[in-house]
C-alpha cells in the first residue's frame, strides 16, 4: 500500500481505486490506484518512464476518450461526482479541467484567436467582452508586453516559449478550476522553462494545478505536494519537501536518489 | 587495382549513369515542350479565342467554343468533385481511422486512382449515355469527378493526417466539439495541402481525353447547355489533329498548346502553395 500523506486542504480531485486499461491490452497500465489531489496548490507526478503518471494525467479530463477502446475502471471523483461515467458531459468536464501539453499546440491562427478560441466555444461573441478577457489571460501568462502590438500575427510566428505561454493563457482565458501539465517544458530551453516555472507558482491561487515532469528537480522546485508512481501504482504521495528530504518508501529514495529510472 | 581505386571508378560509372539518365529524360520533356511551343504560338492568333469552329478551308476557325465546353466541364467536375473528396477523406482521416471500412476505402481509391481513365468513359457511358440515349455536358463532367474523386479524397487524407494529434487533442481540451475541432483548427493546418491537391486533380482531369470520347463527345460550334453534346480542347485536339486538313491541324496544336500553359499554370500553383506552407 502506498503512503499518502494527511492533506488538510480541501480537494480538487479524489481518485479511488483507479484501474486504466489501454485499447488492445490486457494488463491495466494503472492500476488499483488512491490519491487525493489538494485544492490550490500544485501536485507533481514523477516516475520513471512508463510508470503511468501521463497516463493518469489524462485520464481526469478524459482525453482517453478520444482513442476507442480505452477502458476505465473506478472512481474520480471532482465536484461530488464520478467523472468516469457514461453520462459524463465531456465538453463541460474539459471546459473545467484544462490542460497543457509537452509540445506547444498553438493553433494556425492569429495569436488573438488562440486565445479566443475556448471563450469562442463557449459562445461568447461580444467583442468588448473578447477583446477583456484575452487581454487578462495573456497578462496572466506573462506574455501581453511581447505580443500586444502583434495579436493579428500568425501564433506560429512566435518563439517555442512564448507558444507555450500562449497555450497557457488559452487554457487559462476560460477560467478552469482545475490545470494538468503534461512535461510542460520538456521541449523547452532553460530560460523559457524558468518563465514556465514561475508562471505555474503564480497560477496556483487560482487553480488546482497538476504536473506531470521528468525533471525531478523541477518537482522539486514549483510543486507543494509530490506523487511518485512506480508500474501503474503510486508507491508515495507526500509534501513536496518531506518526500525529496525524508521519503518513507525504500522505493521513493532509491528513484530519487538516482539508484533507477 | 586497389580497393580504393576500384571503389572510386564505381562511384564514378554509377553517377555518369544516372546523370545520363537524367538528362536523357529531361531532354524528352525539353523536345516535347519545344515542339508544342514552336507549332503552339505558330497557330496562334486573336481569332482562335474569338471564334468558333469553321469547316475545314475555311480561315476564319478557332477554338472558342472548346475552350468554354472546357471550362465547363472541368468546372463541374470540379464542383462536385471536391466537396465530394474532401468530406471523403474527412472521413477516413477523422471518423474512420484504422477501421476496416476505411481501409477498404483507401485500397478501392488507389486502384481507381490507376485504372485506366477510358474504362471510366465506357462506364459513364453504359449509366449515363446509353440510358439517356444521346452524348452529353453532363456525362462529361461525370466522368471527369469520378476520375477526380480518389486524387482529391487521397490527398485530403494524407494532408489530414500529416496535422499533429496533440493540435487536435489541444481543441478537445478546451472543451471543443469534434466538429469544431476539424473545421476550425484541423483544416487550417491542412490547407496548403488540400488546396495543392485540388489544383493537382484539376490539372489532372483538364487533360482528359478517352474519358470525354464516350461521353460529352464533341461539338464544332459553342454550346452551353450541359444536355447536350459538348467541346472540349481534348477532344477537339484529338479530332483536329487527326483530320486531313492543315488549317484545322493548325488549330489542334493551338489547342495543345494552351491546355499544356493551362495545366502547367495549375501545376505550378500547386507546387508554389506547398513551397509557401514549407517555407513558413
Amino acid at each position: 500500500m502506498a503512503t499518502i500523506v494527511d492533506i488538510t486542504e480541501e480537494k480538487a480531485l479524489k481518485v479511488k481505486d483507479f484501474e486504466f486499461t489501454y485499447a488492445g491490452t490486457d494488463a491495466p497500465s494503472i492500476k488499483k490506484l488512491t490519491m487525493p489531489i489538494a485544492k490550490h496548490s500544485i501536485t507533481a507526478l514523477i516516475g520513471p518512464s512508463g510508470c503511468g503518471k501521463t497516463t493518469l494525467l489524462r485520464s481526469f479530463n478524459r482525453m482517453h476518450d478520444l482513442y476507442p477502446g480505452n477502458k476505465y475502471n473506478g472512481e474520480i471523483i471532482f465536484k461530488e461526482r464520478n467523472i468516469l461515467t457514461p453520462k459524463e458531459d465531456l465538453i463541460k468536464l474539459r471546459i473545467q479541467i484544462g490542460m497543457i501539453f509537452q509540445k506547444p499546440t498553438a493553433f494556425p491562427m492569429s495569436i488573438f484567436d488562440n486565445v479566443a478560441y475556448g471563450l469562442r466555444l463557449q459562445g461568447i461573441k461580444n467583442k468588448t467582452e473578447l477583446q477583456g478577457r484575452v487581454e487578462k489571460a495573456l497578462q496572466d501568462a506573462a506574455i501581453w508586453n511581447e505580443v500586444k502590438d502583434r495579436l493579428k500575427h500568425d501564433a506560429n510566428g512566435l518563439s517555442g516559449g512564448q507558444q507555450q505561454r500562449l497555450c497557457i493563457a488559452r487554457a487559462v482565458a476560460v477560467e478552469p478550476e482545475i490545470l494538468l501539465f503534461d512535461e510542460p517544458t520538456s521541449a523547452l530551453d532553460p530560460i523559457s522553462t524558468a518563465g514556465i516555472e514561475e508562471l505555474i507558482v503564480e497560477l496556483r491561487d487560482r487553480v488546482s494545478i497538476i504536473i506531470v515532469t521528468h525533471n525531478m528537480q523541477q518537482a522539486a522546485r514549483v510543486s507543494d505536494y509530490t506523487g511518485f508512481m512506480y508500474l501503474g501504482e503510486l508507491v508515495e504521495l507526500g509534501r513536496t519537501e518531506e518526500l525529496f528530504v525524508t521519503p518513507k518508501e525504500r522505493l521513493t529514495e532509491e528513484y530519487i536518489t538516482g539508484k533507477f529510472g | 587495382m586497389t580497393h580504393t581505386q576500384k571503389r572510386i571508378i564505381i562511384n564514378n560509372l554509377v553517377m555518369v549513369l544516372s546523370t545520363l539518365s537524367a538528362v536523357i529524360g529531361i531532354g524528352f520533356l525539353i523536345w516535347i515542350l519545344g515542339v508544342l511551343v514552336i507549332n503552339g504560338i505558330d497557330a496562334l492568333s486573336m481569332t482562335i479565342f474569338a471564334n468558333e469552329g469553321a469547316p475545314p478551308g475555311n480561315e476564319d476557325g478557332g477554338l472558342k467554343h472548346a475552350l468554354i465546353g472546357q471550362l465547363i466541364l472541368v468546372s463541374y467536375a470540379t464542383l462536385f468533385g471536391v466537396p465530394l473528396g474532401v468530406l471523403a477523406g474527412t472521413y477516413l482521416s477523422e471518423y474512420g481511422q484504422k477501421a476496416k471500412l476505411a481501409e477498404t476505402i483507401r485500397d478501392v481509391s488507389d486502384i481507381m486512382m490507376s485504372a485506366p481513365s477510358i474504362v471510366i468513359g465506357a462506364f459513364v457511358y453504359a449509366i449515363v449515355v446509353a440510358p439517356s440515349g444521346h452524348f452529353s455536358g453532363w456525362a462529361g463532367s461525370i466522368a471527369l469527378t469520378i476520375i477526380m474523386l480518389p486524387i482529391v479524397l487521397r490527398t485530403t487524407d494524407d494532408m489530414l493526417q500529416l496535422v499533429p494529434s496533440t493540435l487536435r487533442e489541444a481543441a478537445f481540451a478546451l472543451g471543443a466539439p469534434k466538429y469544431k475541432v476539424i473545421t476550425q483548427v484541423v483544416y487550417r493546418g491542412a490547407k496548403a495541402g488540400i488546396l495543392t491537391g485540388i489544383l493537382l486533380a484539376v490539372a489532372r482531369v483538364a487533360g482528359e481525353t478517352a474519358p470525354l470520347l464516350f461521353t460529352s463527345f464533341n461539338d464544332n460550334f459553342l454550346n452551353t447547355d450541359m444536355s447536350q453534346p459538348m467541346a472540349s480542347l481534348t477532344v477537339t485536339m484529338y479530332n483536329y489533329a487527326t483530320s486531313p486538313y492543315e488549317d484545322w491541324q493548325k488549330l489542334g496544336w493551338a489547342a495543345a498548346f494552351i491546355l499544356s500553359m493551362f495545366i502547367l499554370t495549375l501545376n505550378i500553383l500547386g507546387r508554389l502553395f506547398l513551397l509557401k506552407k514549407r517555407g513558413k
